[in-house]
C-alpha cells in the first residue's frame, strides 16, 4: 500500500493525575492512510475514546507528536486546531450530544454555516441530503431534544458529514442503533472511504461492524495490541 | 434569514430564554428612560434657572466699586523709588456715579459680541404710602431697552410697562410693595431717595419669581431716578450689558474692567450660589444614574452567566465542531448586545413619553407654570450610549468564560 497517509502519531503518551499520576495512552504509534475505513476495539476502559479525542485534536494535553494530513498538529493554538476541526474533522461523540434549542437541520447546519464555503441555502440543502442519507429528514424541522436516542445519533453522525471532511472519527457512533440502521451507517462509511477518499476511524463494541471495516487495530490498557496488518 | 452563524445562534439562545431576555431588557430599559427623564429634568432646571437668572441679572453688570485706599496719591507725589506705606487703609467713598457713562456705553457698543448695553440709575429709597414705610430700592432705566434685556413684559402682572415712558411720574412696582402697601395700578405712591420726598403714579405691577425682588424693586424712568437723587443727566450708577452668548461673560468682563477702570461683574459671578446648585444636582444625578445602569449590568451579567452555566455542554460541543474562542465571546457578546439595544430603544421611548408627561404637570408657582423639562437630543444619545457600554461591559467577562471552556473535559464529563 503507498496510499498517502490520512493521519500519523508517534509516541502518543497521555497521563491522568487523577487521583494519582497514572498513563491512559502509552507509546502509541499509528498512521490510517487515506481512504482507510479503520475500527478501534478494546475493553471498556482501555482508553479508546480518550484516544481518539487527542487523535481529533480536541485534547492537547499529551506528550508525543500527531499529524494530519502532513500537518504536525502538535503544539498549534487552539483556534488555529478549530479550524482544522471544522474543515477536515467530522466527530461523531459516545453520546450523541446535539444543541437541543435548535431543530436537527439546524443543528447539522450549523459547522456548514461555520465554515462559510457554501451559502446559507446550500448549506441547507446539504445538510437535508445528509439526513436523507441515515432517513431522518422526516425530522429535520423537530426540536433535537425532541428525538429518540437513535435518530438522535443518526443526526450527529450527519452533522459530522456536512462539511465532507478528509478524516471521520466516530466514538461508537451506532451504539444506539438497530441491527438495519447500523448496517445504513456502516454501507454509508464504506462507501464514503471508497468513493470518496475519506478516512474512518471508528471506536466500536460491534464485532460484526469492525470485522467487516478494513483494519481492526486492538487496544489494552492504553497501548496498541495489533494494529491489523 | 440570512444570518451570520454566530449571531443566529446568539438569537436562538435569546429566544429560547425569552423570560430571561425580557427581565434583562427591562433593567437596560428602566436604567436609560431613568437617565434621559432625569437629565431632562436637571436640563429643564438649569435652563430655566439659569434664564432667569438672566431676567434680573444682566450678562455683565459696569458699576463703581468702593476701593480699599491705596498709595498711588504718594505715588504721584513723590516720585522716587521708595516704599510708600500706607498704615491702616480705610475704604474711600466714592461717588456712586460713573464718569462720562455714555462715551463708555458708545465704545462698548462697538464690540460685535455686544448684543445689548443700556445705562441704570439705581438707588435705595423709602417707599410710603399712608403710615407705612417700607424700604428698597428703585433703578432707573430705558424701560423699552430693559425689556429687550430682561423681559420686563412678561412679568407683568398689571398694567403697561410702556406707561412709564407716556406718564411722567410713573413707577412700577414689584407686587410684594403693591400687596404691603395695598397699592394698585393707578394709586399715587410717595418715593424718598435724597432730601426731598416726591409722589409718583404707580402704573404697573410686576411679580418675578424671586420674593426679595418683588418686595423691593421698583422701576422708574432714567431722568425721573436723576431728578429724585438729585443729580444731572450725565449721572449713571451701573451700564448693563448683554452679550450674544451669554458664556462668554466672564472674559468679556475681565477686558471691559481693562478698559473701563471699573468693576465689571459677569452672570457667574453673580451667580455663584446657582453655578453650585447646578454642580450638586449633577453630582447626585450621576450618581443614582450610575447605580441604575449598575443594577442593569448586574442583571446582564447574572443571566448570561446563568446560560452559559446551563449551555455548558453545548459551548464543549459548539467548540468541538470548530468555533473558535472568538466566535464563542462573538456569541454571548452579541446577546448582551440585543439585550441591551431592545432595552434602550424602549427606554428612550419610555424615557422620552415620561419627560412629556411630566412636563404637562401643571406647578403654577410664579412665572413657572409646568415642570421645565428640557427636550435636548444628545441626552438621548448618551443615554444609548451608556446603555450599550453598560451592556457590553457586563456581557464581556461571562463570554470571556465561555470561550475558556476546554471541550473535552465537558464532553468526557
Ligand atoms: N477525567 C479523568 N480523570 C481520570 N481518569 C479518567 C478520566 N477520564 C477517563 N479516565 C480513565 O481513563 C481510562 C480510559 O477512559 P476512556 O473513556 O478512554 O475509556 P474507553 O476505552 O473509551 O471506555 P468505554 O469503552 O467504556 O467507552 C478509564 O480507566 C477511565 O477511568
Ligand atoms: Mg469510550
Amino acid at each position: 500500500m503507498t496510499k498517502p497517509i490520512a493521519l500519523q502519531s508517534e509516541k502518543l503518551t497521555k497521563y491522568f493525575y487523577d487521583p494519582v499520576k497514572m498513563p491512559v495512552l502509552r507509546d502509541i504509534t499509528m498512521e490510517v492512510h487515506k481512504g482507510e475505513f479503520v475500527s478501534i476495539v478494546g475493553k471498556s476502559g482501555c482508553g479508546k475514546s480518550t484516544l481518539l479525542y487527542v487523535l481529533s485534536t480536541m485534547d492537547r494535553d499529551y506528550e508525543g507528536t500527531l499529524t494530519i494530513n502532513g500537518t504536525k498538529v502538535t503544539g498549534l493554538d487552539v483556534n488555529e486546531l478549530a479550524k482544522i476541526r471544522n474543515s477536515s474533522i467530522g466527530f461523531v461523540f459516545q453520546f450523541h450530544y446535539l444543541l437541543p434549542d435548535f431543530s436537527c437541520l439546524k443543528n447539522v447546519m450549523i459547522p456548514g454555516l461555520r465554515l462559510g464555503k457554501y451559502s446559507y441555502k446550500e448549506v441547507e440543502d446539504r445538510a437535508y441530503q445528509k439526513l436523507k442519507m441515515f432517513g431522518v429528514e422526516d425530522q429535520a424541522l423537530k426540536m433535537a431534544s425532541k428525538l429518540s436516542g437513535g435518530q438522535q445519533q443518526r443526526v450527529a453522525i450527519a452533522r459530522a458529514l456536512i462539511n465532507d471532511p478528509a478524516i471521520i472519527m466516530g466514538d461508537e457512533p451506532t451504539g444506539n442503533l438497530d441491527s438495519k440502521n447500523t448496517g445504513i451507517v456502516f454501507d454509508l462509511f464504506q462507501q464514503l472511504s471508497r468513493e470518496f477518499g475519506q478516512t474512518l476511524i471508528t471506536v466500536t463494541h460491534d464485532e460484526d461492524f469492525a470485522r467487516r471495516s478494513d483494519r481492526i487495530i486492538e487496544m489494552a490498557d492504553g497501548e496498541i495490541k495489533d494494529h491489523g496488518h | 434569514m440570512k444570518l451570520n452563524v454566530n449571531s443566529d445562534i446568539a438569537f436562538t439562545y435569546l429566544w429560547s430564554r425569552k423570560k430571561q431576555t425580557i427581565i434583562a431588557a427591562a433593567g437596560v430599559m428602566f436604567g436609560i428612560s431613568m437617565y434621559i427623564f432625569m437629565q431632562s429634568l436637571m436640563k429643564g432646571t438649569n435652563d430655566y434657572f439659569e434664564k432667569n437668572s438672566f431676567s434680573n441679572t444682566a450678562h455683565i453688570r459696569i458699576y463703581n466699586e468702593n476701593k480699599v485706599a491705596d498709595t498711588h496719591l504718594l505715588d504721584s507725589s513723590f516720585k522716587d523709588k521708595s516704599t510708600k506705606i500706607l498704615v491702616n487703609p480705610k475704604q474711600v467713598q466714592q461717588s456712586l456715579g460713573l464718569t462720562n457713562p455714555f462715551g463708555l456705553i458708545h465704545s462698548i457698543w462697538k464690540d460685535p459680541q455686544v448684543a445689548a448695553v443700556t445705562p441704570q440709575v439705581s438707588a435705595t429709597v423709602l417707599y410710603t404710602s399712608g403710615s407705612v414705610r417700607l424700604n428698597g430700592n428703585m433703578v432707573g432705566v430705558n424701560i423699552v431697552e430693559e425689556d429687550k434685556m430682561f423681559d420686563v413684559k412678561g412679568n407683568m402682572v398689571k398694567g403697561d410697562f410702556r406707561d412709564l415712558n407716556r406718564v411722567n411720574n410713573g413707577i412700577l412696582i414689584g407686587k410684594g410693595i403693591a400687596d404691603k402697601l395695598s397699592l394698585h395700578v393707578g394709586d399715587n405712591i410717595t418715593v424718598t431717595a435724597g432730601a426731598t420726598p416726591r409722589i409718583m403714579r404707580v402704573v404697573g405691577i410686576f411679580a418675578t419669581t424671586v420674593v426679595q425682588v418683588d418686595n423691593t424693586k421698583s422701576y422708574v424712568n432714567i431722568s425721573q431716578a436723576q431728578n429724585l437723587v438729585g443729580k444731572d443727566r450725565s449721572y449713571v450708577t451701573d451700564i448693563k450689558v448683554n452679550l450674544h452668548d451669554y458664556n462668554n461673560a466672564p472674559v468679556k468682563a475681565r477686558e471691559l474692567e481693562k478698559m473701563t477702570g471699573y468693576k465689571a461683574e459677569d452672570w457667574v459671578q453673580a451667580n455663584e450660589q446657582l453655578k453650585a446648585a447646578f454642580k450638586i444636582r449633577a453630582v447626585i444625578l450621576n450618581s443614582v444614574i450610575g447605580v441604575i445602569l449598575l443594577v442593569a449590568g448586574f442583571g446582564i451579567y447574572n443571566i448570561l452567566n446563568m446560560t452559559i452555566y446551563e449551555k455548558i455542554k453545548e459551548i464543549a460541543i459548539l467548540k468541538a465542531t470548530g468555533f473558535s474562542g472568538g466566535a464563542v465571546i462573538s456569541i454571548f457578546l452579541q446577546q448582551a448586545i440585543y439585550i441591551g439595544l431592545i432595552g434602550a430603544v424602549i427606554g428612550l421611548i419610555l424615557g422620552f413619553n415620561l419627560t412629556l408627561a411630566v412636563s404637562k404637570i401643571y406647578i403654577g408657582a410664579g412665572n413657572l407654570k409646568y415642570l421645565p423639562m428640557s427636550f435636548y437630543w444628545p441626552h438621548y444619545v448618551q443615554g444609548v450610549v451608556f446603555g450599550i457600554i453598560t451592556t457590553v461591559a457586563a456581557g464581556y467577562f461571562p463570554a470571556k468564560k465561555a470561550s475558556k471552556v476546554d471541550p473535552v473535559t465537558i464532553i468526557r464529563g
